[in-house]
């Protein structure tokens, strides 16, 4: 059976998260997976982020007010969107939420306010009781194409009984040319900044690509079998948070390696849902040995491996495996020291494979970073434009 | 080795001179004798003063030494108030009542820059729309000779988001005051003489502060003149680095941040002396969950952090030095019976001798506000106890100012009743009992007090080495180490509440009340006040609609080509919005990247 799977917020203009840290990790504690979305986040994005994510509930933390529009605009948005069943919305605000306006708010269809010193263990207990047992069943095809649509497909894919391939078929965008859809795997130690890296490969994708063209993203997180997670990669991107982006947070669920015993099916969906010009998947924070899209490169179509500059000696850089089989190899936080370093020996190791492999260095967290620019062109245009087979990093140094 | 590492260094070798002073004062006759001579001195020049019940009482009580060796070690170690290290206070006669003689001339002119008594009181208020806000702040200080204007900003004004964005209409006005343009800035402060010294404001927001200046530099302009600058007295938070650690408003990434702040100081020290454009805060470090000594150690951390930022711009220490000051919590954690004579001390000895400040630039200004977090809702009236011990505790620290907070927070904006309690709470402590208007040090030098302070202080300074191992604050900060430090204390709090370990009077011991809910009338911003703050936004865009564009430009040519980016604000503010203003600025330098 599949864990408890919902969504936790903090709404637009409120950066209050000291509760609901401590909230999603008493959940975690319980087995319920939690996707984090962060704070000051709008209701569109929290809606949005539901239905890829196709959880069963949304749990929103406010402190500063506003909370009965808040809520409604969440509901309505919601409804909008016909989820089926309904995705349950709970939340709490300490003492700002009187309950006078919890009475308001049921009446809008929120489903539970936990008031000013609620038990943590009352809120989970709750959780169990009223979200444990929600049945996810295929939604009919007159919603093929929809982002819940997939989501649903994903969610029967994860729990790995109910894929059908019909299902799978009536996701095919009806007469639509089939896209060639790329898919770009991203790995490397934790830390090393491939969440950030995403998002900002993403922004450019989103500037520079038709507004009918999107990007899926399939980003996995540690998780233990039978037990909860925190799937927090959402929670610091910022621009993909749009509409034409696809996000799917997956918990590896015991397996080792960097991705989960779903990601060939999730991925299969993702690329004949006929959506997405791009899927970029993400591996969780990897180990020397992982070698997480195989050695042919049977998963995806091109292998990103993201260093930090801090690795630790030449001599560990020589045990990581993926450096030998990555199409391409960032060195990321290219502004800390030992990134030059890193560059200069990462360069050799790859000259010394003869594969043609590409080097960048970029610095994720700098706006506008070219780095990020040139590793952009690198992956987002045609290969066929693109036919640099040598070695090559690109010009300068880091800063 | 970054500024902070040479700063545990300037404490370590400050802790070996006041061992070697008292060694030299015991073994070297004629040091001793000189010392001696000074507090013989010290002592005469202490006035007195007349209880209302006829006891005369010296101002200043000194402790009852007369071998050299401790003498020459209370002078190092806490000094007189107003001299260095600055422990017992600030200034050297902080709450008294003036002496009733000719010498009360003399003692104002030793309080430095503090050419006027003022109550510490400042209260915090901000609801509604600018008009609203207005009335309360009149309403808050009509009975004190100093009107000193404390404002809290909603939600769409700290992040910089106009009234008129998606999604936050059921925030405006809500738990602060909603502010949107220079006009609203205005209203905001209608009726106060701003020119005058006796009014002074302070603005808590930090994410979009330079824009909120330049707002309130050019309302004051259209209202008193344009050499009104010079004359404006206030402070506005500003502190992007707790931002990122706590409290989560930030917009900017960091690196932008910390230039338009110092853009913004480097003005304000120029044009707006007698103005404080930073105010360096652990409030929100310690709501979020932080114990007290990771309060103060990231506080002062951060400061000494923009001081070698400024310092690196060119900005001269001992100009910016005495402009920057501070904001703590005072929970009930027995911490506090000496936190804050700690970190003045702290700083003192850094900014001397680590950034060659002078007198002015050592002493450690400071706010301080009761603990929000240690208010809840249970019993919510036992509220009043709590912020009245807190409040204590923040004047036998000596705080420069205090917000004492209204029992009724837990629950909604504070009601004029229990606004007033707070404040009352403030002149009962100083103005209605003896503890604090007779007497300077009546209460400090207990040998609890220093033994804890010892102790907090050895355990800031393990702080300061664990960051400066991280490469200082920055790095610190960009390894979310003090982040998830803080998040580590609030989780272990909530925790020892929940199990008990920690006592909660009405909620996990003497429940007795149950879950009682207050008779309070919540303070909530009706739907037409929230339309009309649209409406007027939607009107000054209309209007200036012609040259708003033309001002942004010239705002990113600033940005991109290094100028002072404050400077131009306080030309851009004229004809564009917050909102506005905010999206250009993140279309050039980017936006904060969450920290989770």
């Amino acid at each position: 059976m599949l864990p408890i799977r919902i969504l936790t917020a903090v709404p637009i203009c409120d950066g209050h998260d000291s509760a609901i840290n401590t909230i999603n990790l008493e959940f975690i504690r319980h087995g319920v997976e939690v996707i984090y979305l962060g704070f000051h986040r709008s209701a569109k994005d929290i809606v949005r982020a539901a239905i890829q994510e196709d959880v069963v509930a949304i749990g929103l933390s406010t402190y500063n007010g506003g909370h009965i529009e808040f809520f409604g605009e969440v509901i309505d948005l919601l409804e909008q969107r016909c989820p089926a069943p309904p995705i349950k919305l709970f939340g709490g605000g300490g003492g700002t939420i009187t309950q006078e306006d919890a009475q308001i708010m049921y009446g809008h269809g929120v489903d539970r306010i936990f008031f000013a010193g609620t038990p943590l263990d009352e809120m989970t207990k709750y959780l169990r009781s009223a979200y444990g047992a929600i049945a996810q069943s295929p939604y009919d095809s007159e919603f093929a194409g929809s982002d819940q649509f997939l989501s649903r497909q994903l969610t029967l894919a994860d729990d790995g009984s109910g894929l059908s391939p019909q299902a799978s078929e009536t996701a095919w965008a009806g007469d639509k040319p089939v896209r060639g859809t790329r898919v770009i795997g991203l790995t490397g130690p934790g830390g090393a900044g491939k969440t950030t890296l995403i998002d900002e490969l993403v922004l450019r994708f989103l500037r520079s690509h038709a507004e009918d063209q999107r990007v899926a993203i399939l980003s996995h997180d540690p998780s233990i079998v039978g037990s909860g997670a925190l799937l927090g990669d959402r929670a610091t991107m910022i621009y993909s948070q749009h509409d034409r982006v696809f996000m799917r947070s997956v918990g590896t669920r015991g397996m080792a390696g960097g991705l989960s015993l779903s990601t060939d099916r999730c991925l299969k969906i993702l690329a004949e849902s006929n959506l997405f010009e791009f899927i970029l998947l993400e591996t969780v924070g990897t180990g020397q040995e992982a070698i997480p899209f195989g050695i042919d490169k049977l998963v995806v179509d091109l292998s990103v491996l993201v260093m930090p500059p801090d690795y630790g000696s030449r001599l560990q850089l020589q045990k990581i495996a993926m450096i030998d089989v990555a199409d391409v190899i960032v060195v990321n936080k290219a502004d800390l020291q030992g990134a030059r370093t890193a560059v200069a020996e990462i360069e050799s190791r790859i000259r010394t494979n003869r594969k043609g492999q590409r080097l960048l260095h970029t610095q994720a967290n700098r706006h506008r970073d070219s780095g990020v620019d040139q590793l952009f062109e690198l992956l987002f245009t045609d290969p066929e434009t693109n036919t640099n087979t040598g070695t090559g990093t690109n010009t300068g140094t880091p800063q | 080795m970054t500024s902070l590492g040479q700063v545990v260094l300037a404490i370590e070798k400050y802790r070996r001179f006041v061992l070697d002073e008292t060694r030299k004062a015991r073994t070297n006759e004629e040091f001793g004798q000189q010392i001696l001579q000074r507090w013989q001195e010290a002592k005469a020049g202490i006035g007195t003063t007349l209880t209302p019940t006829g006891l005369r009482l010296p101002r200043l009580a000194l402790p009852d030494l007369d071998e050299a060796g401790e003498i020459a070690r209370f002078l190092c170690e806490e000094g007189l108030p107003g001299e260095f290290p600055f422990v017992t206070a600030a200034y050297p006669e902080q709450y008294l009542e003036p002496a009733p003689t000719s010498s009360t001339d003399n003692e104002n002119r030793r309080n430095g820059d503090k050419t006027v008594v003022e109550e510490p009181t400042r209260l915090f208020a901000g609801l509604g729309l600018a008009e609203d806000t207005n009335a309360r702040f009149h309403y808050l200080s009509r009975n004190q000779r100093s009107k000193r204007l404390s404002t809290a900003f909603d939600g769409p004004t700290l992040y910089g988001v106009g009234a008129g964005a998606g999604g936050v209409f059921g925030k405006i006005g809500e738990g602060g005051v909603a502010i949107d343009t220079v006009e609203d800035m205005e209203r905001l402060y209608a009726g106060f003489a701003l020119d005058q010294p006796n009014v002074s404001v302070s603005m808590t927001i930090s994410g979009p502060a330079p824009i909120l200046l330049a707002m309130f530099l050019a309302a004051a302009k259209h209202r008193f003149g344009p050499d009104v600058g010079a004359k404006l007295r206030g402070t506005i938070q500003a502190d992007v680095l707790k931002e990122v650690q706590a409290q989560n408003e930030l917009i900017f990434p960091i690196e932008p941040s910390l230039r338009f702040l110092a853009d913004m100081v480097d003005y304000s020290c120029r044009e707006m002396p007698r103005w404080y454009p930073i105010s360096i805060s652990g409030y929100h470090i310690a709501e979020a969950g932080a114990t007290p000594v990771q309060q103060a150690a990231y506080t002062l951390s951060n400061g000494f952090a923009y001081v070698d930022y400024f310092r690196n711009r060119g900005l001269d220490v001992n100009v910016f030095g005495p402009r920057l000051s501070f904001f703590l919590d005072c929970g009930l954690d027995v911490e506090y019976i000496a936190l804050a004579r700690v970190c003045r001390k702290i700083w003192a000895i850094g900014m001397r001798e680590v950034f060659g400040g002078g007198n002015r630039a050592q002493i450690l200004r400071l706010h301080t506000q009761t603990s929000g977090r240690s208010l809840i809702a249970a019993d919510w009236r036992n509220n009043l106890t709590r912020t009245a011990l807190e409040l204590m505790l923040a004047c036998m620290n000596a705080t420069n100012s205090c917000h004492s907070n209204s029992a009724d927070e837990p629950f909604t904006t504070p009601s004029e009743e229990y606004a007033r309690y707070a404040a009352h709470a403030q002149a009962i402590l100083l103005e209605e009992s003896g503890l604090f208007k007779h007497m300077m040090n009546t209460l400090p030098g207990s040998p609890g007090m220093k033994v804890v302070g010892n102790a907090v202080e050895e355990a800031i300074l393990e702080e300061f080495r664990e960051i400066e191992q991280q490469g200082g604050v920055i790095g610190a900060v960009a390894r979310r180490y003090q982040r998830s430090q803080i998040q580590a204390s609030g989780h272990r709090l909530e925790s020892q509440i929940y199990d008990g370990v920690r006592p909660v009077i009405g909620l996990n011991r003497y429940c007795d009340q149950g879950r009682d809910w207050p008779e309070v009338r919540m303070i909530r911003t009706p739907k037409e006040k929230k339309q009309l703050q649209q409406d007027r936004l939607q009107d000054f865009e209309k209007r200036h609609a012609g040259e708003s564009e033309r001002c942004l430009n010239r705002l990113s040519d600033v940005v991109e080509s290094g100028g002072n980016v404050f400077e131009e604000l306080t030309h851009t503010v004229e004809h564009c919005s917050l909102g506005q203003i905010t999206e250009r600025l993140c279309e050039v330098v980017g936006k904060f990247r969450p920290m989770v």
